[in-house]
């Protein structure tokens, strides 16, 4: 078992080699997928700075709790990659505009949904903490801290009592490992042996408490043992080292080999939400993270192999800032919910003498 | 439920001791042996892992029926039921349905003492997006079960320890119940009494009896059955018929499950009534253990009695 500490206390120069090491054993993807999934990076970054503009600049358009992903783009991209959307599912925290928009939600409905428009994903009922797209398999960003870890569970019990041959694909972050949603769920998982992968994405701070702080033992991959549970702590920085782990954890699930537990090292370069100045992280910290930032490391890649040129990449971020602002504008332009709207998609049925 | 899953291969039960041990009240036995490991699952003392799994499968296909040994262990769980089950197909826009049954006993048995005694009903009553129904008798447990677990929403079903073990004639061909519709077990002229679940059989259905009989008090009463969506066109009605109302609940009255109803009724019905709306429920206090101070806490068959009597000034 692999353990990899947390992204800010590696030192800088040995992240590319490990980084390419464990990037060796990553499948190989025509340059076409690889471009891709540098694009769908640019636009989730793009989209959160957008987010984080539209949320702070005067006539705050977006309300609520909001949670920017900038910083931990190769997690959700890498297992977008490998998720199969005949079978598979995905079920997240509330840190879902990144992983909603790599299964295929279009930005121009995410930042509806962020605005609260009639056009969001969910009409405007869910939220920032809340994006669905079922007919995509993603099962939603949900608010409270862990408690989509036994979602997960039965959603990975359905698919083996279906025998639809999916996988669950559970996101968290490291402070779910210490909610008991958490414990119970990881055993009862193993218990049932259901085909699911949960993923913690260790940004290294539960909102403002550092993982030394919130957990006794800061290798957090160590948490499975007791469920019995394969698991490996992972540079989540690096897209394919992502997809190498995720997909072996998915090939296991498909087997009937039951749960896996991986913990992805990254680093998130904005606060926890958007009320939150980042005290507790120093300047320093935050600008030698930006050295790691997966979007560097994999545009970098990219370049060496000769699959992009840097004018190439930079010709996409600005097709991609056009795309975001244009998505942006459509969403401004479109419709509020119509009030009466407020009383549907309570029930699926209908009852007598229910108003 | 073996009716349902026989139907319904999507149908599994899943709690503690439901399958090896036969069901802490023997509410599945057999079941294992009939359906198998992978539809009667034991789960382990982890009510937020089992009730999630629940509604994480119903969710994607299944048909959950989750049994808590009591509903008063779910307050370790209430974030699952309150936000997920209740929530998600809101939330998501209406694309997500979640067709499954949470049962389990409710309320005070028999010297169980204050935590193993609560009535959860005003709880999850409060809640727009969860069905709650609290059967009265075998017909009506069996009925309104199978309807549940047709229904494709999350439904509360409060079941108690004091009725799992009464007979009664359950017809032999299949029926169904509705969810969100009283049931008036007696009509009558001169008042309404509402209640429902284990203080109508332990008793209600007797205080009427005295008051038709002994007092010649003609009593309609209703057993309110779902609790939400609350039948309030039925309920409306008949108070406007008897001009007096009525409500006898063993939960506590500050914010309880009575006092709920109370205020569905008592602005429509106003100008129709003759007396103001009785509501009498158990003591403000924890649920004592000595069996003489539990009984003392809930309504007695004299103060169902006299409380109606006195609203015909008697």
């Amino acid at each position: 078992m692999a353990v990899v500490n947390p992204v800010e206390r590696r030192p800088p120069s040995k992240w590319s080699a490990q980084a390419t090491s464990q990037a060796a054993s990553a499948p190989a993807f025509e340059p076409q997928r690889q471009i891709d999934m540098l694009r769908m990076m640019l636009l989730i970054r793009r989209f959160e700075e957008r987010t984080f503009q539209e949320y702070t600049k005067p006539g705050q358009k977006i309300g609520g709790f909001c949670h920017l992903y900038s910083g931990q783009e190769a997690i959700a991209v890498g297992a977008a990659a490998i998720f199969q959307k005949s079978c598979d599912k995905l079920i997240n925290g509330y840190r879902c505009h990144g992983h909603s928009l790599a299964l295929g939600m279009p930005p121009r409905t995410a930042m509806a949904e962020l605005f609260g428009k009639a056009t969001g994903c969910s009409q405007g009922k869910g939220g920032s903490m809340h994006l669905f797209q079922v007919e995509e398999g993603n099962y939603g960003g949900h608010g409270i801290v862990g408690a989509q870890i036994p979602l997960a569970v039965g959603m990975a019990f359905a698919q083996k009592y279906l025998k639809t041959g999916g996988v669950t694909f559970c996101f968290m972050g490291d402070g779910a490992v210490n909610q008991g949603s958490f414990a119970e769920a990881l055993n009862m998982a193993s218990l049932q042996k259901v085909p699911a992968v949960f993923v913690v994405e260790n940004n290294g701070v539960a909102m403002g408490t550092q993982v030394e702080r919130h957990s006794a033992d800061p290798e957090l991959a160590k948490r499975a043992c007791g469920f019995v549970m394969p698991h490996r702590a992972i540079d989540g920085n690096d897209v394919e080292v992502v997809i190498a782990e995720l997909s072996r954890a998915a090939d296991r699930a498909r087997a009937g080999d039951g749960p896996s537990f991986i913990v992805c090292n990254t680093f998130r370069f904005r606060g926890h939400s958007m009320s939150d100045a980042m005290k507790y992280r120093t300047k320093e910290q935050v600008e030698r993270a930006k050295l790691h930032d997966p979007i560097t490391i994999y545009s970098a890649r990219l370049i060496d192999r000769g699959v992009m040129t840097a004018e190439q990449i930079e010709a996409m971020n600005q097709e991609i800032h056009d795309q975001i602002d244009q998505a942006t504008a459509q969403a401004d332009a479109d419709p509020h919910p119509d009030l009466n709207d407020r009383f549907t998609d309570i029930y699926s049925e209908t009852y007598p003498y229910f108003p | 439920m073996i009716e349902e899953m026989e139907r319904d291969d999507r149908v599994f039960l899943i709690g503690e001791e439901v399958a090896q041990y036969d069901g802490a009240y023997k509410v599945s036995r057999g079941m294992l042996q009939k359906f198998g490991p992978q539809r009667v699952v034991d789960a382990p003392i982890s009510e937020t892992a089992f009730a999630g799994l629940g509604i994480g499968a119903a969710t994607c296909g299944l048909r959950p029926i989750v049994e808590f040994m009591s509903w008063s262990f779910t307050l370790v769980c209430l974030d699952q039921l309150m936000n997920n089950a209740a929530n998600i197909r809101y939330m998501s826009g209406g694309q997500i349905k979640i067709p499954i049954v949470f049962r389990g006993v409710n309320g005070i048995a028999h010297q169980l003492g204050a935590t193993h005694s609560h009535r959860v009903q005003a709880m999850y009553s409060r809640v727009p997006g969860l069905v709650v129904v609290a059967p009265s008798s075998p017909y009506e447990a069996k009925g309104l079960l199978k309807s549940a677990i047709r229904c494709d929403d999350p439904v509360i079903f409060l079941e108690s320890e004091k009725i799992l073990a009464d007979k009664g004639e359950v017809p032999d061909e299949e029926y169904l119940l509705p969810l969100g519709v009283a049931n008036v077990e007696r009509t009558g002229s001169d008042v309404t009494i509402l209640s429902y679940g284990r203080p109508l059989t332990r008793i209600v259905r007797q205080a009427t009896e005295v008051l038709v009989k002994d007092h010649g008090i003609d009593v309609e009463l209703i057993d309110v059955r779902s609790l939400r969506p609350l039948d309030l066109a039925t309920i409306l009605a008949s108070v406007r018929k008897t001009h007096r109302c009525v409500i006898i609940d063993e939960d506590w009255g500050y914010c309880g499950m009575g006092a709920g109803i109370l205020h569905q009724i008592h602005k429509p019905a106003f100008d129709d009534l003759d007396a103001p709306i009785e509501y009498i429920h158990a003591d403000d206090i924890p649920v004592p253990f000595s069996h003489d101070l539990e009984l003392a806490m809930l309504p007695s068959l004299d103060g169902i009695v006299s409380t109606v009597n006195e609203m015909f000034g008697r």
